[in-house]
């Protein structure tokens, strides 16, 4: 009735009767009435759920439980099913499964199966529910031609309703209207539907389509390669890795013989195996001794082990374990001057010093020495100043970072640089397997650089005064 | 519409009146020959302690689990559960006297007995210096040390404590709610249902903190070295399902013979179904959530105790107790479980009246399978592989014991009920609990 202007220009349909009551009671008796009359499409509407209204309706009861049991026991056997498939079906030929060994367990074995069975029961009752409930009450729905009348707005507040719909076999206009009111209607009012505008927009249709064609390309394609054949290996991301000719590691040695009388391949049985003793890897002989160890060559061989500690010796990892049971006995090594090896003095003849490297130097001496060295060798990096400022507190122990550019450290050879950097000295730990040997040349070509430069960073000297005050 | 609905109770009788009150002497009369020829019929106080302890929990259970349906209505100010309040405050009520039922399991715990208890053994409760203790300890090959500190917990006087404790605390809330209950019968005084339900909130924890430890003390204490802290809620929920069978058949009884035909409806009786497969389930859940992670974490200390039940022997002889593990899955969880679900059969009176002594002949199979093996294995610990379920059930002797504790509860109820209004005649929701319909 609001409407009116609206509604005369267009086309409309009687869909019911609705009736307006005042209280919870009259509806209920009105909707007893209306059974009582023989009408069937009938539906009330109230603010609240009305105690007795489905039998006053005629309702029958809903299928819905039937409906969630179905799917229920259909969830159980799936959840089941799934799991029986997964773990345990290997012996399908259709479809094999995984069998994974789960803590010893069956690989089907019923208890460790309930719990999801039982969380796919709860799931797929829970959806049967929610979505059954949608379909049954023909959810959802885009527009209802009740939400045209304005007074059914007060529905959700204080007013109850009653709908006779023209479907209904015993609908009659004016004889329902009066019934309608006889049955205590405060009000009673006509419900159309507007059938002009019940189409879709055709734009929504064309996108609704689109989407629906969009939404096949994935599987299509997904038919298209199972039906296809293909002549190209399969993609593989790091091919060399899915095919190796090797045992993996903690495995049994290949059996040549029977489970009865195996005959290992290696008599131990083990698919590991140490490398021979002396066998050095490829690449790594190292034999040019200035380049690799800083020594002249002919003073350091092979065969003459010097007592100075295993420098000498050939495989790093040796020299390196009799250096750890050498040194301890001689804190600050230069007290061992007496056996020290004969260093290079000059860079070994394939390291050429150039701006090029230099400059490679700085870069790795800013990244691997600065920290307790300071940037210009003076001592004075944050590392060795804190650790300075803690150890004058009493909250450490510490030997200071040597300044590079200290007299007695400038009259070391290139040599001895080199095997500072590569084993260390003192408490300096050895960077041998962080930095390779070209870049310990490097760094050593720049320390020769900025040593005696006596120049001190500006931004350091305060951190170096304070840490000298403490 | 909602104008006060005038609450009037319309039945003939509301009390148990003259053939109750006969059926005292006769009840005392059944429960004195069930428990005494269990006693003569199993020659051996130890076989009787055990059966006369799986009666005892079974029935313990079901008087707790009333005073929890007690708790909670009030708690949760129940209208549609007003006109069976009061039998489940009856049923609560026989908490108290339960206490002088337990003596024969008290009693020789308290002397020293290590019959049923065998924590209660020389060398378990060990007491004097630090060093004796230490000295005994270092002797007693079995059981091995751990129990020293569990001995600070389960030793005869603690015990004795805890069960005095118990028993107050239970017969207290108990009395509490029946008093009050009843004296609003008379005065029809609306501010003791405010007292009532504010009383329940503190009660209801209390009642949650004694049954936890009592579960442990009654049945799980049997096994000593073993723990589940699932025990609880397991045996609380067999506790309520017992409980809500137990009130619905005596609703069903009480109306057979023409009390309180009015008040209580077929509705009631539908909430009692729907209560009684929710609880169904839950003991189903709660059954299983407990043995999942024993048997999953597969530990010796905790599996050993479902071994028993549902492993055969070590020398691959059966024990029998896999047939009724196998009876509680089937007969305790899945039947009742389809047959309860559906609403017809919860609303019909016939079907409940089978349906709830159908559930309480398992709730006394669930117990028995608790308590009994315990039995066969401290019989059979010295004398090779565990003669199981054979030895354990004696339908002589246990079968006349239950019976008998049924004729102590028939007693007990008709003792507490005897003249007094079967439902509670003025609360100020009965009104609800008559208009209480299902939708």
């Amino acid at each position: 009735m609001t409407e009116k202007t609206k509604s005369e220009v267009s086309e409309q349909k009687l869909v019911g009767l609705l009736a307006q009551y005042e209280d919870p009671g009259s509806l209920i008796s009105a909707c007893n009435h209306a059974r009582e009359s023989g009408y069937k499409k009938i539906d009330a509407f109230s603010p609240f759920p009305v105690h007795g209204i489905d039998p006053a309706l005629g309702i029958p009861r809903t299928i819905l439980p039937f409906f969630v049991l179905i799917i229920g026991l259909t969830g159980c056997a799936v959840g089941l099913g799934m799991q029986f498939y997964a773990n345990a079906a290997d012996w399908s030929p259709l479809f094999p499964g995984y069998s994974f060994m789960i803590s010893g367990k069956p690989f089907f074995s019923l208890p460790a199966n309930i719990p999801v069975t039982f969380e796919v029961v709860i799931l797929s009752s829970a959806l049967a529910t929610f979505l059954g409930m949608w379909a049954l009450n023909r959810l959802p729905r885009l527009a209802n031609p009740l939400h045209r009348i304005s007074r059914f707005k007060r529905v959700t507040n204080d007013k109850f309703f009653l709908l006779i719909e023209t479907k209904d076999p015993q609908f009659d206009r004016t004889e329902t209207e009066s019934q309608l009111s006889s049955w205590g209607a405060s009000v009673v009012e006509e419900v159309k539907e507007d059938l002009t505008d019940q189409q879709l927009p055709s734009w929504l249709q064309l996108a609704g389509l689109m989407t629906a064609l969009l939404l096949l390309i994935p599987p299509v394609l997904i038919f298209r390669a199972e039906g296809m054949t293909n002549r190209k290996p399969r993609l593989h991301v790091v091919p060399d890795m899915d095919w190796q000719d090797k045992y993996k590691t903690q495995t049994l040695s290949p059996n040549l013989g029977d489970e009865k009388h195996p005959k290992f391949l290696f008599v131990d049985g083990r698919a590991m195996q140490e490398p021979i003793p002396g066998t050095i890897a490829r690449g790594d002989l190292d034999t040019d001794s200035e380049y690799f160890r800083g020594i002249k060559s002919g003073t350091d061989a092979f065969a003459t082990v010097s007592s100075a500690g295993a420098r000498t010796s050939l495989q790093d990892d040796t020299r390196q374990d009799d250096a750890a049971n050498d040194k301890p006995a001689e804190p600050n090594s230069d007290t061992a001057a007496t056996s020290e090896p004969d260093w290079v003095t000059q860079f070994p003849t394939n390291v050429e010093v150039n701006l090029e490297l230099l400059e490679r130097g700085q870069d790795r001496f800013n990244i691997y020495c600065s920290v307790c060295h300071g940037y210009a060798g003076n001592g004075d990096g944050l590392v060795n100043t804190r650790a300075l400022a803690l150890a004058a507190a009493g909250k450490a122990q510490w030997t200071a970072a040597k300044s590079l550019n200290d007299p007695e450290i400038i009259k070391n050879p290139v040599g001895r640089i080199f095997d500072t950097i590569s084993y260390g000295r003192g408490t300096m730990g050895p960077y041998k397997d962080q930095i390779p040997v070209e870049d310990r040349w490097a760094i050593v070509a720049y320390v020769r650089a900025i040593q005696g430069t006596g120049i001190k960073p500006e931004s350091t000297t305060k951190a170096e005064e304070d840490a000298v005050a403490e | 519409m909602h104008e006060a609905r005038i609450a009037k109770i319309t039945s003939p009788i509301v009390s148990l009146k003259d053939n109750y009150v006969r059926l005292i002497p006769i009840s005392l009369i059944v429960a004195a020959a069930g428990i005494g020829s269990a006693l003569l019929l199993s020659l051996d106080m130890q076989r009787f302690s055990y059966a006369y302890l799986t009666s005892f929990c079974t029935l313990m259970s079901i008087c707790l689990g009333g005073l929890f349906f007690v708790i909670i209505m009030n708690l949760t100010r129940a209208g549609w559960s007003v006109t069976l309040r009061r039998i489940a405050e009856i049923i609560a009520m026989c908490t108290l006297p339960m206490f002088f039922l337990y003596l024969p399991i008290l009693v020789p715990v308290l002397t020293g007995s290590d019959a049923v208890y065998v924590w209660n053994a020389e060398g378990w409760s060990i007491h004097g210096t630090e060093a004796e203790k230490q000295a005994a300890l270092a002797e007693a090959d079995y059981p091995p040390p751990i129990e020293a500190l569990k001995a600070l917990y389960l030793n005869r006087y603690f015990f004795g404590i805890r069960m005095v404790a118990y028993f107050l605390a239970w017969g207290g809330m108990a009395w509490f709610f029946l008093s009050n209950s009843l004296k609003q019968d008379k005065t029809g005084d609306k501010s003791l249902s405010v007292k009532m339900q504010k009383n329940s909130t503190w009660m209801l924890i209390l009642f949650a903190a004694t049954l936890v430890f009592a579960s442990f003390d009654f049945e799980m204490s049997l096994a000593p070295f073993w723990f589940s802290t699932m025990w609880p809620v397991y045996f609380f929920s067999g506790s309520m399902l017992s409980a809500l069978a137990t009130i619905t058949l005596i609703c069903l009884l009480l109306q057979r013979t023409g009390r309180v035909t009015d008040e209580i409806t077929v509705e009631h009786y539908h909430d009692m179904g729907k209560l009684m497969f929710a609880f169904v389930v839950f003991w189903g859940y709660i059954a299983f959530s407990q043995f999942l992670l024993i048997w999953y974490a597969n530990i010796p200390e905790e599996t050993f105790w479902y071994a028993w039940r549902i492993n055969p022997a070590s020398d691959g002889s059966t024990t029998g107790w896999q047939w009724v593990s196998l009876l509680l899955l089937f007969g305790h969880l899945l039947i009742p479980l389809l047959a309860l679900m559906a609403r017809t059969v919860r609303r019909s009176k016939n079907f409940l009246f089978f349906a709830t002594i159908y559930l309480l002949i398992m709730h006394w199979v669930d117990h028995f399978w608790i308590v009994m093996p315990q039995y066969t294995e401290i019989t059979t610990a010295h004398t090779g592989p565990a003669a199981g379920l054979a030895l354990s059930f004696n339908p002589l002797v246990d079968i006349p014991c239950v019976i008998g504790m049924a004729g102590v509860f028939v007693a007990l109820f008709c003792l507490i009920a005897r003249d007094r209004p079967l439902v509670p005649l003025k609360d100020p929701r009965l009104g609800e609990a008559l208009a209480h319909h299902n939708p």
